[in-house]
């Protein structure tokens, strides 16, 4: 209790609050951009680490790391761009919201639901630091195994309309997920001698290319705003209302944040997903998520926030950075002498409070801002498509060149755009395919690690008997929701449909011809996975020849089972000619890119595109493309980041940021 | 409240062992106006940038005309996408440079074909001498030193990153020591640290100042055991035991005490190539090969200037471990011994990767 005080104390010196403070607005004015946020803001920190006071620097980091998850909802409410990880679920419900002029509604529950949970995974981390580590050590790999599988069995929530293409999409994703190096064996696997393949497809690129892409394509279609006739709804307090309503979601969803957080194993970076399929489940009326229901933006923003506090523990106890960006808070705190370790909460509480608190409090400021913000921001859904979209194409390209640093990445967005385009046209599941592609190593490696230390009684153990029933319970329940859903396949394009279900199944048979040769323990996962890939595509495929003729289409009706695998087995939105006629920007400015460099291929696309569309707004795009530039200047310098060069940094000499030599 | 953490052991263990460059830097080189950037393989707060972060300032200081100094961080391939990406940009006007870890050296070592790059064709500036520390639990072993508890064991398993990675050694030295050990893949240092925490391994290895800043608190509380050290190559060939671990017992005692004979012949020689790795080679930093004498110089110069800096000595022990820097040309044969195998180390290797049912060869 002394401890506690005397951290309260600390927390308000001048000493540390004002530079707390200043940390917050740098990690919110980064976090606004997609691609960016607390981690670079911590990156930017770093080299300063060593001449700031100790504790100064400790609250600067903590202020920078705190509203990532806080501002990143931003993009992806307004402009359908999951910028981080965290935020890829806020975008089902969040951005049809702003689409229907609600975005101020969307964003005042996202920041009140976050700051919520930002505030309860504090609580839950000052009480239960003191005791995590028996329960952390505790969970073992056969835990942790245990613990993905559910997670995979509970984003049965998420597999849309047609629960057989779901699953279909999730597998589809643990296929992709086993490129690269194999887990056990370290032979590459279907990296055709690539260096590029060898680590897999990066999360955050593959998030950008399933959901920012067919957004930013639907807007340029619509040819008119976001927000469907370029009009507002005030909503502002709607939203706050919203969380108060919802408060049992919002608890269940931090709670939820807190654990995957701390337990190792599963990692932060899909709680977001978590939470969303853990409200699908338990909502009334399921069926209304994902056309923008608030509830869908609660979910994810409760958790995600919750989950930095709860990674705090194995980060503050361990020295084992509990997601992402703890890395580089692990590497700052040992800068400012703080040794993580089971001091931490023995001599040195007060320190392990101090941290905590500061990381509420910065929550509490940057939760704050963002509500103020979150009127003024909702404008940005008001701005002519042939101004928003080049910006955006320019914003993915460079949130997608941030996340690895390598321009081949720009290759890996433009195909899960394409992608998320058709799989987006077809009503096929991009969050399943998105989780299951997260999830598959980690179950491969994890089955092998469980396997190896414990053979099979690993499945006996507390943890993992709870485990067990926890899966359980979640296959009833989506059995039950499953069998009681309702609706009519779409009507068009059905051969085109079946065509694609046809070309998807290429991929799972390229996969096994290509590892065929490999040592066992290389291939047999990703084979088994390819192969049940396989006969659920041929099953939808049958179901869909089915569905084409009148007379077999009676007799699926007549036989249940079939009627319900058949149930949306087509779906359509949009016309796929039109989509992919639009998707040609995406390569246009890539062409841009390689022959002029990013920053400027910017310039040129921005001002191309407004002037195309209307010589007279040259000022307007003139402006805006010199404000990319500068932004893109100054955090090359901030970031040590050198953007891709085009051919012409071979002609004439370019500035080292532009893509010139060393 | 902040102290720097207390670390007794470290705190004279510092010595900046300036193997000399002889001239000192020449007038007319200066850094005056310029960026100089230094290629990191890895993500930001790796140990490497921990390491180049902490010189940065120094650095900036030392060079001559107090040049910027920035670290571009290209992770990516098991540090061949940044090495690859130094290679195929060297500028030799010696403001372009490479940091290296082991991970950088197994690359090279082990012929991997997508490697393009090569470190013995560089200019060293200077290599940072890390050592490894091998544990077990304490329950497995009656005291320090010792491993006839792991010997009597059925099976002992230890974690173990990837086959191609610097992991393979372990495969190497387990087997000298007739340990009968098996490697639970996918296991990062930490994540290995923390399942051997839970009881789930019997053994496990760090290197010096994750030991020191990890390992040390568990066998202080009695939770873990040392039984080894690598030990530290010397330039005599001896192998000594480190300064600021100097009751464990090196490898090379470890294999006379268990197996009753010396460490010799083609087993010495492997021993040599990880003493070497896992030593004075797990850190460097390099210049493009074309870099003329003088500007070399000046850079070797600098980084000896800075390990005569008063504040370096007193803040280094907390922030790069007590390692002696290593500087110029002897840090050239050190990492000749770590990456140019011999035919015979080759096959010690294979044969310690094909008795643990690995697919991976070095070719």
């Amino acid at each position: 209790m002394e401890m506690f005080i005397a951290a309260l104390i600390e927390l308000f010196q001048p000493s540390h609050f004002p530079y707390l403070m200043l940390g917050t607005l740098l990690g919110l004015t980064l976090g606004i951009l997609p691609g960016l946020g607390g981690t670079s803001g911590l990156a930017i920190l770093l080299p300063f680490v060593y001449t700031f006071e100790p504790g100064v620097a400790l609250a600067m980091m903590i202020g920078a790391l705190a509203p990532t998850t806080t501002s990143d909802t931003f993009p992806a409410v307004l402009l359908g761009i999951p910028g981080t990880a965290g935020s890829q679920a806020t975008v089902l419900d969040g951005h049809p919201m702003a689409k229907r002029g609600e975005a101020a509604r969307a964003l005042s529950a996202a920041f009140l639901a976050s700051l919520t949970g930002g505030l309860f995974g504090a609580l839950i981390l000052s009480i239960s630091i003191v005791f995590a580590r028996p329960i952390i050590m505790a969970f073992g790999f056969g835990e942790q195994f245990l613990l993905i599988l559910l997670a995979l069995l509970m984003v049965g929530a998420l597999t849309g309309a047609n629960f057989l293409k779901g699953i279909a999409s999730c597998f589809v994703g643990l296929v992709i997920g086993t490129i690269g190096l194999a887990e056990i064996t370290g032979d590459p696997r279907f990296t055709f001698g690539t260096l590029y393949l060898r680590d897999g497809f990066p999360l955050i690129v593959m998030g950008l290319g399933l959901f920012a892409v067919p957004e930013i394509i639907g807007l340029l279609q619509s040819r008119s705003t976001i927000a469907e006739g370029g009009k507002l709804k005030i909503g502002w307090l709607d939203g706050l209302r919203d969380v108060k309503d919802n408060w049992f979601l919002v608890l269940r969803c931090s709670s939820l944040g807190v654990m995957v957080g701390a337990l190792p194993g599963l990692g932060g970076t899909v709680v977001d997903w978590i939470a969303y399929s853990h409200a699908k489940q338990t909502v009334k009326n399921p069926e209304k998520l994902g056309t923008g229901d608030i509830r869908g933006v609660i979910a994810p923003e409760s958790a995600n926030n919750a989950k930095e506090g709860g990674a705090l523990i194995p980060t503050i106890l361990f020295g084992i950075p509990g997601s992402g960006n703890k890395v580089l808070l692990l590497g700052g705190l040992i800068l400012v002498g703080i040794e993580p370790g089971i001091e931490m909460v023995t001599t040195q509480l007060d320190v392990t409070y101090l941290i905590i608190w500061s990381l509420a409090v910065a929550n509490v400021i940057g939760a704050g801002l963002c509500i103020f913000l979150a009127r003024p921001m909702a404008q940005l859904t008001r701005v002519p498509f042939y101004i928003l979209a080049p910006v955006l194409i320019a914003l993915i390209f460079f949130a997608t060149y941030n996340a690895s640093r390598d321009w081949i990445d720009f290759f890996s967005l433009m195909a899960f755009g394409a992608v998320g385009v058709v799989f987006k046209a077809f009503g096929w599941s991009r969050p399943a395919l998105l989780i299951g592609f997260f999830l598959a190593s980690k179950i491969e490696l994890l089955s092998y690690q469980a396997n190896a230390a414990y053979g099979w009684s690993f499945l006996t153990r507390t943890g993992s008997l709870i485990l067990i029933a926890l899966a359980l319970a979640t296959v009833v329940f989506l059995i039950r929701q499953k069998g009681s859903e309702v609706g009519e396949s779409s009507r068009r394009d059905q051969k085109g449909q079946l065509i694609f279900t046809g070309l998807l199944a290429l991929f799972p048979a390229a996969m096994i011809v290509a590892i065929s040769g490999l040592d066992p323990r290389a291939n047999v996962f990703p084979i088994a996975l390819s192969g049940a890939l396989l006969v659920m595509l041929f099953t939808i495929a049958v179901l869909q020849a089915m569905r084409l003729n009148p007379a077999s289409s009676a007799t699926v009706n007549r036989i249940a089972p079939l009627r319900i695998m058949s149930r949306n087995i087509f779906e359509n939105e949009g016309t796929l000619g039109d989509h992919l006629r639009a998707y040609l920007i995406l390569p246009v400015f890539f062409g841009l890119v390689m022959l002029l460099g990013f920053p400027i291929a910017a310039v040129a696309l921005i001002n191309g595109f407004v002037l195309m569309h209307d010589r007279s707004k040259y000022i307007v795009s003139l402006a805006i493309s010199a404000a990319v530039l500068i932004i893109l200047w100054t955090l090359s310098g901030a970031l040590t980041l050198q953007y891709p060069a085009g051919v012409i940094a071979n002609i004439i000499s370019l500035p080292w940021w532009l893509g010139g030599a060393y | 409240m902040f102290k720097k953490p207390m670390r007794k052991l470290l705190g004279s263990a510092l010595i900046a062992a300036t193997m000399l460059t002889g001239a000192s830097a020449k007038a007319e080189v200066s850094f005056e106006g310029q960026t100089i950037t230094v290629i990191i393989p890895f993500k930001e707060g790796g140990g490497t940038s921990r390491v180049f972060r902490f010189f940065q300032p120094y650095l900036s200081k030392y060079l001559p005309g107090n040049p910027v100094v920035q670290l571009q961080n290209i992770p990516g391939g098991g540090t061949i996408k940044g090495a690859n990406f130094f290679h195929n940009n060297q500028n030799p006007d010696g403001t372009f440079l490479f940091a290296t870890s082991s991970s950088v050296n197994i690359q090279q070592a082990t012929g991997n074909e997508l490697a393009e790059f090569d470190l013995s064709q560089y200019r060293p500036v200077m290599s940072l001498a890390t050592s490894t520390h091998w544990f077990t639990r304490s329950d497995l072993a009656s005291g320090p030193n010792d491993i006839s508890g792991l010997q009597a064991r059925e099976l002992s398993l230890f974690p173990f990153k990837t086959a191609s990675s610097a992991d393979l050694f372990h495969l190497w030295i387990y087997d000298k020591l007739g340990i009968n050990a098996r490697p639970i893949p996918g296991l990062s240092t930490s994540a290995g640290f923390q399942s051997f925490l839970r009881g789930e391994l019997q053994m496990a290895s760090q290197g010096t100042s994750g030991f020191l800043g990890k390992v040390v608190p568990e066998i202080e509380a009695g939770n873990a055991v040392q039984f080894m050290t690598l030990g530290v190559l010397q330039a005599d060939g001896s192998v000594a035991r480190p300064s600021y671990s100097p009751d464990a017992i090196t490898f090379p005692e470890m294999y006379e005490k268990t197996q009753g004979m010396p460490l010799e012949g083609e087993d010495l020689e492997a021993f040599k190539v990880i003493a070497a790795n896992w030593g004075p080679a797990s850190k460097g930093l390099f210049l493009p090969s074309d870099t003329p004498q003088d500007i070399v110089d000046a850079w070797r110069d600098a980084i000896r200037k800075m390990t005569e800096d008063p504040q370096f000595i007193a803040d280094a022990p907390g922030n790069i471990g007590p390692f002696p820097v290593v500087i110029g040309e002897p840090v050239e044969e050190i990492f000749a011994n770590a990456v140019n195998l011999s035919d015979a180390s080759k096959a010690q290797f294979n044969d310690a990767l094909k008795k643990y049912g690995m697919t991976f060869r070095i070719p």
